[in-house]
């Protein structure tokens, strides 16, 4: 029963909750602000995806005609529910050991394409040509990365599990403590090629520009989103803010999970340190000085690039 | 509006009136199979402002001020050409100096136009910093046109008989800083635009107009010149001061969006260097003549404004209200060229290609 509470008390407040809400959110503003800057602009002020949230929330929610209604309400719901359930699975190095410590990263596996799915049956149930449109591209997009996504878990996994005897382990709270052990992930040069592809994993299933393609603003008018607006827009945001503090907060558990001291505020201050840098070189930067691939293009950059590099780190790790 | 008829394989797609990429409203009715293009149907009028039926009711000087508004971006095209229409009409010649003005005026304008162009091409493939960068550029001869004539768009630097305004040596210096200021500036663009992969890869080949295409469907400006065509009124019926002043025929073989980007690019110094020339060369004198009696009969006149072709017709019968005006802005002849270009695309180039010829919608319809 106890066990119940606080894993319900891990899902709501700390890591995934609220807490995971408010450093998505600043995340968010931070990115803006920065891309702003990096385009010479003065940017909105770092509250302001909570501004944006805020007013959403009071806003009408209208459903097309032609939506199935079931689907279109519960798109957003599921992409919330996925992300916010992913976040307490987030192990907080120094803070937080995980919810578990048994197969906890098959678990986030799972999870993670989950607001890409809702978002592609969002798409497809709004009844709009351009929500179809995206729904195609999106579906492409998860082809493309979550095969070196899964290559980048395994390589992990096997690395870890190979160094404790037990073949691939894949609970996050054994990973951290064979890296506290024996060095971080990301310092390693067998890793490195895996590290690199995850960087490159980052935009793509955070749907930023280069790869905001089933969204594309320019092209297709945010497409499954284009009929959203109110409080399920707010939903898909909020999912998308959860989402920040989960590929983040895994990237950094994977690679660089090492602690400074043993009081946990500048062990949480250090985590958070590390997210933001992780944020500014795969989102921040690349945004800023791309611009946006077509569906083909980025596709065939996924199955060249980041899978082979992945592979790469796997096979390395197999044989060695 | 028939939009269900589709088959299983296809199915119709609306752009626009109103799409976050084109600065103005038409209506692209696409047909989709899958992501690509299959066939496209355009609808327009949505800006329809009755601009020839109002000419026909305002004197010659409020024509002035009627046309510098049909558009934007080439306002000062259109009522440059259009002063020279009732000039022809009116059987006048002007000062020199404000030959020379008027190629000023007209050489700043497209500048700014051809750089609007480029930047909201990289706005369109989603190169929010390149966009940001190229206006930031604009905006020094946004600066220009503001300081010299007063006003950022509509420049109201023609007039019947000449130009409204002088420039003196202290503007000119000013002007001649600020194009000092710009042109490295559009040098480092143009390397980092026409030498990006991702813009290449999104550009290159694509939106193909065969130089055949293009002459059959008569279009002008960078639309026909990036189809190989050696088109530009300043060049072949050369107006104002160009017959006076040195500059290149930009043309290239590419038919590609990437190689109209190219044009723009290269024009851009070209346009420079006549703004330069112009301010060596400008004769001191009178800039205005006075209009004489107005008689019966009709004028054309025509220019090359940033888009391409301009034309005005012009009939009067003795009154100080024209009874007949008339003009073809370049778009309405670039528009045809869309279903060529668009023919198979994707329909993520659907923008892309649309901004290639820079069309301009209120021009179109006025």
């Amino acid at each position: 029963m106890t066990d119940a509470i606080l894993a319900l008390l891990h899902m709501c407040i700390f890591p995934g909750g609220l807490f995971a809400l408010a450093v998505g959110f600043f995340f968010k503003g931070l990115d803006r602000r920065m891309v702003a800057r990096l385009q010479r602009r003065v940017g909105p002020p770092l509250h302001q995806p909570y501004i944006d949230i805020a007013k959403l929330l009071t806003k009408e929610t209208l459903i097309p005609k032609t939506a199935h209604r079931t689907a279109f309400l519960l798109a957003p719901v599921i992409a919330f529910a996925g992300m916010a359930v992913c976040a307490a699975f987030i192990p907080v190095p120094g803070v937080f050991q995980g919810l578990t410590d048994m197969g906890d990263l098959l678990v986030i596996f799972y999870l993670l394409p989950i607001p890409a799915i809702a978002l592609m049956l969002g798409g497809s149930s709004s009844g709009s040509p351009f929500g179809a449109v995206g729904f195609s591209r999106e579906m492409l997009m998860m082809l493309a990365y979550e095969i070196p996504l899964l290559a980048v878990l395994l390589a992990v996994a096997m690395m870890a599990g190979k160094g404790m005897g037990t073949g691939a382990e894949f609970s996050l709270a054994k990973i951290l403590t064979f890296q506290s052990a024996t060095g971080q992930f990301g310092f390693n040069p067998v890793m490195i090629p895996a590290l690199i592809a995850y960087l490159i994993f980052l935009p793509g299933t955070m749907g930023v520009i280069p790869f905001d393609i089933p969204e594309a603003e320019t092209e297709i008018l945010e497409g499954p989103l284009l009929e959203y607006g109110g409080p399920l827009l707010a939903l898909y945001h909020i999912g998308s803010a959860l989402k920040t503090f989960v590929v983040l907060g895994l990237g950094v558990v994977l690679f660089f999970p090492g602690t400074l001291t043993d009081i946990w505020i500048v062990n949480l201050v250090w985590f958070l340190l590390k997210c933001l840098l992780l944020m500014a070189l795969s989102l921040t930067l690349v945004k800023s000085a791309t611009g946006r691939f077509r569906i083909d293009q980025a596709f065939w950059f996924y199955i060249k690039i980041p899978t082979v590099l992945s592979l790469i780190s796997l096979a390395l790790v197999w044989w060695l | 509006m028939s939009d269900n008829t589709t088959t299983s394989k296809t199915f119709s797609m609306p752009l626009g009136p109103v799409h976050v990429a084109l600065e103005e409203p038409v209506y692209f009715h696409l047909t989709i199979e899958g992501e690509t293009v299959r066939n496209v149907n355009l609808t327009s009028g949505h800006v329809h402002r009755g601009m020839e039926a109002m000419a026909a009711q305002r004197n010659f000087f409020k024509n002035q001020t009627l046309t510098e508004r049909v558009c934007s971006l080439c306002s000062n095209s259109h009522s440059f050409t259009y002063c020279m229409a009732v000039e022809n009409a009116l059987g006048m010649s002007i000062p020199p100096r404000a030959r020379y003005l008027r190629v000023v005026a007209e050489e700043i304008k497209r500048i700014a136009s051809h750089l609007f162009n480029t930047a909201i091409q990289a706005h369109i493939i989603g190169f929010t910093s390149m966009f940001m960068h190229i206006m930031e550029v604009r905006e020094i001869m946004q600066d220009v046109k503001e300081t010299i004539y007063g006003n950022r768009m509509n420049l109201a630097a023609n007039c019947i008989g000449g130009v409204k305004c002088d420039i003196d040596t202290e503007l000119f210096s000013y002007l001649k800083k600020s194009l000092n200021t710009i042109e490295p500036m559009l040098r480092e663009l143009e390397e980092i635009y026409l030498s990006d992969k991702m813009v290449i890869g999104r550009t290159k080949g694509l939106g193909i107009l065969p130089k055949k295409d293009a002459l059959e469907l008569g279009v002008v400006g960078p639309v026909a010149r990036g189809s190989g065509i050696v088109r530009d009124v300043r060049k072949d019926s050369p107006y104002a001061a160009y017959p006076d002043l040195d500059f290149k025929v930009i043309s290239n073989e590419g038919c590609c969006v990437y190689s109209r980007v190219q044009i723009r690019f290269s024009e851009l110094f070209e346009s420079i260097s006549l703004i330069r020339q112009c301010m060596e060369r400008v004769p001191e004198g009178a800039t205005i003549t006075p209009i004489p009696h107005i008689p019966t009969g009709m004028a054309t006149a025509r220019t090359e404004a940033p888009r391409g072709e301009v034309f005005y017709y012009i009939r009067t019968n003795g009154t100080d209200v024209p009874e007949r005006l008339k003009w073809r802005v370049p778009s309405y002849m670039n528009w045809e060229a869309l279903g060529v270009m668009m023919k198979d695309c994707n329909v993520a180039d659907v923008a892309l290609i649309t901004n290639t010829i820079d069309p301009c919608v209120s021009c179109t319809e006025r």
